[in-house]
C-alpha cells in the first residue's frame, strides 16, 4: 500500500548534532498528522527531508511511494511546504504573491486564475490582498502563506508551525482553514506543532517527539485513554519521563 | 524563455526596482553624486578663476630709481594685474600694509635696485607671499607674481641682447621645437600633453564607475539571496517543483537588469562628472581623434560592453556564492566587504601604471582578477590591441562558468540552507 508519507528509520546529524534519531511513522491519505514536541525534538527536520530540502543522514522517507533523496523533483510535484515563521515578498501584493507561487504549478493562465481566485477566498483577505506584503501584520502573512501551500489542492501539504505566533482569532482562523481545506479536498496535511492543545483539536493522528524520537504515536482520543490523561500535555509529560 | 525563468526574472525586477533602497542606492545616488562632485568640482575650479581674474600684488619701492619706476611701469602694464603701490618706510610697515589690504602677494624693490643693474650688478628684489589661509587659489595668484618677476627679467635679458646684437633675433630664440606625437606606429601632427590628458581623464572615470556598478550588482545580488534565506522564502521555491539552476538563472537575471539601468544611471553621472573634469583643465588644441585614428570602433565598444557584461556576470555570480554562507543579510554584506576590497582595489593600479610596466608578480595576480579586465578592455578601445580585451573576455567568462558551477552545486544542495560562516555569533540550535 501507497502511503502519502512513510518515513522509515529517518537519522539525521548535523555535524556533532543528531537532530533525527531513527524515526518511523505513516501517514494516511485525507488526514491531517501532527508532528508534536518541544523546540529541538526534530519536527522541523523530518519536515525538511520530506520536502526535499535537506537529505537524510540513514534510513528512507517516502512521499505517495516516491523517495525523497532519489526522485525529489518529483516529490516536489506532489507537495506544498510551508516553513516555519516564513516571509512573503515585502514589495509584491498579496495577489502578486499569488499569482507568483501558483505560476509554478499551474499549467495555464485560467488555472492560475482559479488557484489565485482560491487562495483569495481562503486567506480572506479581500480587498487587503491588493496592498504590499510589507504593510501585513503576522497574521495576515499567515493566512496568505498558508493560503498559497493549499491553493493547488496538493496530494500533501506540509505545514511547519502554521499558527506559531498568531494571536487568538488569527491562528483560530488558519485553523480553520488546514481542517475545512483537507476535508473538502482530500488533502493530506502533515504539520508540526508545539502546542499540544492546538493539535489536540485539530489532527487526525498526532506523533509525540523528543530529543529526535517518535516517543508516542496514536489518535489524540487513543493516547489519551491509554495514559489516562485530560490532553496531549499531560501524555508528553507522562511519555517524556517529565512528571 | 521558460515560464518558470520568467515567472522568476519578473518577481525579482519587481521587488529590486520597488525596493527604495535599491532605488536610491542604484539608481538615484550615482545620478545625484557624480553631478554633485562635478558641480562641487565646477563651483571651486570657477572659484579659483574668478580669484584669478584679477592678481592684487603691491610694489614697494625703496629705491626710487629709473629701473624701479619701469619695473612698476611694466606691472601695471599687464592684463589682469592690480598693482598696488605701498608707500613704507620698512618691511614691518609694508606687512601691516599687506595684511590690512587684499593683495596676494609684495614685490619689495630695495635701495641700489637701478644703480646695481645700471652698472652691470646683480640686483636684488624681494617677493613676499601673503599667507592667510594657504588655499590653491592664494597659492596660484603667488605664482601668477613669481611669473611677472620672470618676465620682467626676460625682458631685461631681451634689452641687453638686442643691443648687443641688433639684426639677429635667433639669438634669443636659437631652436624651434615642435611636439608631436606617433600613434599606432604612425607618426601624428598632435601635441602629445594634449593626447595624455585625454586618456587619463578617460582612465579615472571608467574605473570608478566600474568599482561602483560592481560593488552595487554584488550588493544586490547578495542581498537578494540573503533575504530570501532570512525570510525563508528560499525554503519555499526551494520545495517548488521548479529546477533548481532555473532558480539562479533567474536570480542572477534579475539583478543584471537592475544592474544594468544602475549602469546607466552611473554612466550618466560620469559623463556629467568628467565635463566638469574637462573644464577645470588647462585650454587644449582640440584633438579630432577620427583624423589621428584613436576614435573608438564600434568593434571596440562591443568588445568593451561584452567585457562589463561578462565581469558583471563574475560578480553576480560571486556574490551568490558569498551571500550562500551568510545567515541574513547583514551577514551577508559582512562577507562581501571582506571578498570586494581585495578584489576591487587591485584595479585602480591600473589608473596610474600599465599593466606591462608592472612587476610579474603582480601583473599575474591583475589579470587573475576578473574586474582587471574590462579596465584593459576600455585601454583597447583607444590603442586597438584587441587580442588582449577578448582572450579577457574569454578568461572572465570560464571564470564566471566556474562560479556559476560552484553556485549550482550549492542550490542544488542542502548546502544553500545549511552552510553558515559566523562571524564571532553565537551557533545557532539546529531544530
Amino acid at each position: 500500500m501507497v502511503y502519502p508519507v512513510e518515513v522509515t528509520g529517518l537519522v539525521k546529524r548535523f555535524g556533532n548534532t543528531l537532530a533525527l534519531d531513527g524515526i518511523s511513522f505513516r501517514v494516511d491519505e485525507g488526514r491531517i498528522y501532527g508532528l508534536i514536541g518541544p523546540n529541538g525534538a526534530g519536527k522541523t527536520t523530518t519536515l525538511r527531508i520530506l520536502s526535499t530540502l535537506i537529505l537524510p543522514t540513514q534510513g528512507s522517507a517516502r512521499v505517495f511511494g516516491r523517495d525523497v533523496v532519489h526522485e525529489a523533483s518529483e516529490v516536489r510535484k506532489l507537495i506544498t511546504y510551508l516553513p516555519e515563521e516564513a516571509g512573503a515578498y515585502k514589495n509584491l501584493s498579496g495577489y502578486e504573491y499569488l499569482q507568483f507561487m501558483g505560476g509554478f504549478n499551474s499549467r495555464d493562465g485560467a488555472d492560475l486564475k482559479r488557484m489565485v481566485d482560491d487562495a483569495a477566498k481562503i486567506s480572506g483577505l479581500g480587498d487587503r490582498l491588493k496592498d504590499r506584503v510589507k504593510g501585513y501584520s503576522k497574521g495576515m502573512k499567515r493566512r496568505l502563506l498558508v493560503a498559497r501551500a493549499l491553493m493547488n489542492k496538493p496530494k500533501l501539504a506540509i505545514l511547519d508551525e502554521p499558527t506559531s505566533g498568531l494571536d487568538v482569532l488569527h491562528a483560530y482562523h488558519v485553523r480553520e482553514i488546514i481542517k475545512r481545506y483537507a476535508k473538502e479536498h482530500k488533502v493530506t496535511v502533515l504539520l508540526s506543532s508545539h502546542n499540544m492543545l492546538e493539535v489536540e483539536q485539530l489532527c487526525d493522528q498526532v506523533a509525540l517527539m523528543n530529543r529526535g524520537k517518535v516517543i508516542v504515536e496514536g489518535t489524540p482520543s487513543e493516547l489519551k485513554s491509554k495514559h489516562k490523561a485530560a490532553n496531549l500535555e499531560e501524555v508528553f509529560v507522562e511519555v517524556a519521563g517529565l512528571a | 524563455m521558460p515560464k518558470a525563468l520568467a515567472n522568476i526574472v519578473t518577481k525579482e525586477v519587481k521587488e529590486m526596482v520597488r525596493d527604495p533602497r535599491i532605488l536610491l542606492g542604484m539608481v538615484l545616488a550615482p545620478l545625484l553624486i557624480f553631478p554633485l562632485m562635478g558641480f562641487m568640482l565646477r563651483t571651486s575650479t570657477e572659484a579659483m578663476q574668478e580669484s584669478l581674474r584679477i592678481v592684487p600684488i603691491a610694489i614697494a619701492d625703496f629705491d626710487h630709481g629709473a629701473v624701479a619706476e619701469n619695473l612698476t611701469d611694466f606691472f601695471k602694464s599687464m592684463p589682469n594685474v592690480k598693482v598696488e603701490i605701498f608707500e613704507a618706510q620698512n618691511i614691518d610697515e609694508v606687512a601691516a600694509s599687506a595684511q590690512a589690504s587684499n593683495v596676494t602677494s609684495v614685490v619689495i624693490v630695495p635701495e641700489g635696485f637701478s644703480k646695481n643693474i645700471s652698472e652691470g650688478k646683480k640686483a636684488e628684489l624681494k617677493v613676499y607671499g601673503v599667507f592667510r589661509s594657504g588655499g590653491i587659489a592664494e597659492s596660484m595668484t603667488y605664482s601668477a607674481t613669481q611669473n611677472l618677476v620672470e618676465l620682467y627679467k626676460q625682458k631685461l635679458i631681451n634689452e641687453k641682447v638686442q643691443t648687443r646684437f641688433p639684426a639677429n633675433s635667433t639669438v634669443l630664440n636659437p631652436i624651434a621645437v615642435s611636439q608631436d606625437s606617433i600613434i599606432k606606429g604612425k607618426p601624428v601632427e598632435v601635441n602629445p600633453s594634449a593626447l595624455f590628458s585625454f586618456t587619463q581623464a578617460q582612465s579615472f572615470g571608467l574605473p570608478l564607475a566600474l568599482f561602483m556598478l560592481i560593488i552595487l550588482a554584488m550588493q544586490l545580488a547578495s542581498t537578494s539571496v540573503a533575504t530570501e534565506k532570512e525570510e525563508k522564502t528560499l525554503e519555499t521555491l526551494m520545495s517548488l517543483p521548479v529546477n533548481r539552476f532555473t532558480l539562479l538563472i533567474g536570480k542572477l537575471a534579475g539583478s543584471t537588469l537592475v544592474a544594468a539601468i544602475g549602469a546607466i544611471a552611473t554612466i550618466l553621472g560620469v559623463i556629467y562628472y568628467m565635463g566638469s573634469f574637462a573644464f577645470g583643465m588647462p585650454a587644449q588644441p582640440s584633438v579630432d581623434l577620427a583624423t589621428i585614428g584613436l576614435a573608438p570602433s564600434l568593434l571596440s565598444y562591443a568588445i568593451l560592453g561584452v567585457s562589463v557584461f561578462v565581469a558583471l556576470l563574475a560578480a553576480l555570480a560571486l556574490a551568490v556564492v558569498i551571500s550562500v554562507f551568510a545567515e541574513d543579510v547583514r551577514g551577508a554584506q559582512s562577507l562581501l566587504g571582506f571578498v570586494y576590497m581585495p578584489l576591487l582595489i587591485p584595479m585602480f593600479v591600473l589608473m596610474f601604471a600599465d599593466i606591462g610596466t608592472l612587476p610579474l608578480g603582480f601583473q599575474i595576480l591583475l589579470l587573475a582578477l576578473p574586474f582587471t579586465h574590462p579596465m584593459l578592455a576600455a585601454r583597447a578601445t583607444i590603442t586597438g590591441n584587441y587580442f588582449i580585451a577578448v582572450l579577457g573576455i574569454g578568461y572572465v567568462a570560464v571564470f564566471t562558468l566556474v562560479i556559476l558551477y560552484i553556485a549550482a552545486r550549492l542550490f542544488a544542495t542542502e548546502k544553500i540552507l545549511t552552510a553558515k560562516i559566523r562571524l564571532g555569533r553565537k551557533k545557532a540550535k539546529q531544530e
